[in-house]
């Protein structure tokens, strides 16, 4: 069924996706957007591979693509936050120090491959027709994002810590009469948003392509980015957001596999495309839904 | 500007001789900022040897090789030059939206529609219609093309409110897949083997060289095109009246001006510098479209036009400074066998050193808010 295989393609090929958008929510809400997501996603890609690949542990090796992805999303926080620098500047920056690290890094580990984080098909729910095929034949990780992203949106919207986030993102004064500093919770939301984007990078190259190769990621972090931004910052949205781009990315292989002609460019196209259509449809909207800070940023970026 | 009140006192010997401002604290305060850019290379510099001899390679070496391959090399230093013009016309394409307070982050996918579009300008043109008309078909066209690809994501901040940068940055990999796209099928040359191409540019098309050098006229392009951008942004109407929307736009739009329009046609002027340096690349440098043409160019302009805080001249040199680094990468590769990309980690730790320590501070920009 090329529908079954569209929608688990998407499923598989959206979780890194969600991941990071995930992040980036978390990271947008306190009122830092990170362009260097893409950058926190290699270098999660790699870190993770690396790490699995010498330990043998593919958890170990998603925890060591978390500290590296907020690694360097710290030194973003640290221009921006910190130094008051232009985000998107500041985002670009980092995807570059990401790509050029990454390439220093992980040259020697380009043409290998490990054997971790397998699809395992859950006993009875994966015989489940349509539904068992979609949801319950993934990877570990995969499973783990089914659980993320409602736990993202119970962090955010049902815990003091949510609410600070939240606050940082919406009226910083508030929180300094409170007595709290919004900079350090920036810098946390900043290195909560590296981490999920770190993870995001290495299902993609621990589960999904079992491989590393250079610029692995050509612009799913971006996508994140916006993702978000149409998902009007609410989790559960990001989440049904990173399948539809999954499902996206799906369609060339599945449709290569039928042998049907299509030009593959024109499908590797499709995600981007459908992007920005979400976007000029939803953007009214998602302007008003912006956090106040994060408002600033978007709509009138001062040199 | 007096630092008396600054609630962050930077170093003491400032707030001293900060009551007056004098002409000895203009100095100092100039040589202070200079003292800073010097450093900040430095560190990015001593950061980039500690990272290159963790994989084994020794940066001093690394370093002189770099720069006696790169810089004492005519060659490269043509190289360098050539790509500068690309990335400074991209570069250019951030300047000048910056001033309407507006991020282009698309250059790297203006500069590509305008190459697809000179291409295909060359592929209907060129054996039938005399050089120069192909040559200005191809430059029109190109432009037209980068300024289409900047204005759909003008049009899409004006009317539905998206932010440009996201935009400008999803539609680089629509125009790097069209690029693909076109020479993978219906541009491909079928007499060529192995990487997909288009059919090479005729002689009579070429951008004309300088001779026993491969720099073409469209260098010179590219001088003219930052000289008339400059003349614009500092010397006209259009130009102040752009800097006051990025002052404040709510101002701007109360005072009666334009805003949206103004925006739009700073992008669409943007986009068509870039889309000349894609034109420029394809008739002058490489004659044909293939997969890895002008890679990371745009991204680079970008970074240029921060490192040189959006001014004119300084851009110009800062493109130099980043093609050098990137032609200093295809060394790195031959002599010290690290990847090319090698070469971003440098330019990624100047540009948080500079973006980070030179220039102005959030504290500083928080009076200005307060007093606004």
């Amino acid at each position: 069924m090329i529908l079954v295989d569209i929608l688990a393609g998407g499923v598989r090929g959206g979780t890194s996706i969600m991941y990071a958008a995930l992040g980036e929510t978390v990271s947008e809400r306190a009122g830092v957007i990170n362009l260097g997501t893409e950058g926190c996603m290699l270098t999660g890609a790699l870190t993770g591979f690396a790490v699995t690949f010498q330990t043998g542990n593919p958890w170990i090796g998603v925890l060591a693509a978390a500290l590296a992805g907020a690694a360097l999303a710290l030194v973003h926080g640290v221009l921006v936050v910190g130094r008051g620098v232009n985000q998107f500047a500041s985002g670009l920056t980092i995807f570059f120090l990401a790509l050029g690290l990454t390439s220093l890094y992980g040259d020697s580990f380009v043409g290998t491959s490990i054997h971790a984080l397998d699809p395992i098909q859950i006993p009875l729910l994966g015989d489940i027709p349509f539904v068992g095929p979609i949801l319950f034949r993934q990877d570990a990780l995969t499973y783990l994002s089914y659980v993320t992203a409602p736990l993202m949106w119970w962090l955010l919207f049902r815990t003091r810590a949510g609410l600070l986030v939240r606050t940082a993102g919406e009226r910083v004064d508030v929180l300094t009469v409170h007595g709290y500093r919004p900079e350090t919770i920036r810098y946390a939301a900043v290195g909560i948003g590296g981490a999920l984007a770190g993870v995001g990078g290495a299902h993609l190259s621990i589960a999904y392509a079992q491989s590393w190769f250079e610029n692995m990621i050509v612009g799913r972090g971006f996508i994140a980015v916006a993702l978000v931004v149409f998902a009007c910052w609410q989790p559960l949205r990001v989440m049904a957001g990173a399948y539809l781009f999954g499902a996206c990315l799906a369609l060339s292989p599945v449709l290569q596999a039928q042998g049907l002609g299509i030009n593959q460019f024109a499908l590797d196209a499709l995600p981007f495309v459908v992007t920005l259509l979400a976007l000029a449809v939803f953007g009214r909207r998602t302007l008003l839904a912006a956090p106040e800070e994060l408002k600033r940023v978007l709509d009138r970026t001062s040199a | 500007m007096s630092t008396t009140t600054d609630p962050v006192v930077v170093p003491p010997v400032v707030s001293e001789s900060g009551a007056p401002s004098s002409d000895a604290g203009g100095t100092r305060r100039r040589l202070v900022a200079l003292a800073r850019w010097v450093g900040a290379i430095v560190i990015a510099v001593v950061v980039f040897g500690v990272l290159v001899a963790t994989r084994g390679a020794n940066p001093f070496s690394v370093f002189s090789d770099a720069i006696s391959s790169t810089l004492f090399n005519a060659t490269s230093v043509q190289e360098i030059v050539i790509k500068a013009g690309p990335m400074a016309l991209a570069a250019l394409a951030v300047v000048i939206p910056a001033r309407a307070g507006l991020v282009n982050v698309g250059g790297e996918g203006q500069l590509l529609v305008g190459a697809v579009a000179a291409g295909g300008t060359a592929l209907l043109l060129d054996r039938s219609a005399p050089g120069v008309v192909v040559m200005i078909a191809m430059g029109v066209a190109g432009a037209l093309a980068g300024a289409v690809w900047a204005g759909l994501a003008g049009l899409l901040r004006l009317t539905a409110g998206v932010n440009e940068a996201v935009t400008t940055l999803l539609l680089n990999y629509v125009a790097l897949d069209l690029l693909l796209f076109l020479i993978y099928q219906p541009w491909r040359d079928t007499a060529g083997s192995g990487q997909p191409t288009t059919r090479p540019l005729a002689d009579g098309a070429k951008l004309p060289v300088l001779t026993g050098t491969s720099i073409h006229v469209g260098i010179g392009l590219v001088l003219l095109a930052a000289l008339a951008t400059w003349v614009l942004l500092n010397r006209t109407v259009w130009g102040f009246t752009l800097s006051t929307i990025g002052g404040n736009p709510e101002a701007a739009r109360r005072a009666g001006i334009p805003v949206p329009r103004m925006m739009l046609t700073s992008l669409l002027y943007g986009g068509g510098l870039a889309g000349i340096g894609g034109m420029i690349h394809f008739a002058g440098v490489e004659y044909q479209l293939r997969p890895g043409i002008l890679v990371m160019i745009g991204y680079s302009g970008f970074l240029a036009s921060w490192l040189g805080r959006h001014r004119v001249l300084p851009v110009l040199i800062a493109s130099l400074v980043l093609s050098a680094l990137i032609v200093s990468g295809d060394s790195l590769q031959l002599d010290s066998d690290l990847p090319a990309a090698t070469a971003n980690v440098l330019t990624g730790l100047v540009l948080v050193a500079v973006l980070g320590w030179t220039g102005s501070r959030p504290w500083i920009r928080n009076r200005k808010k307060a007093t606004s």
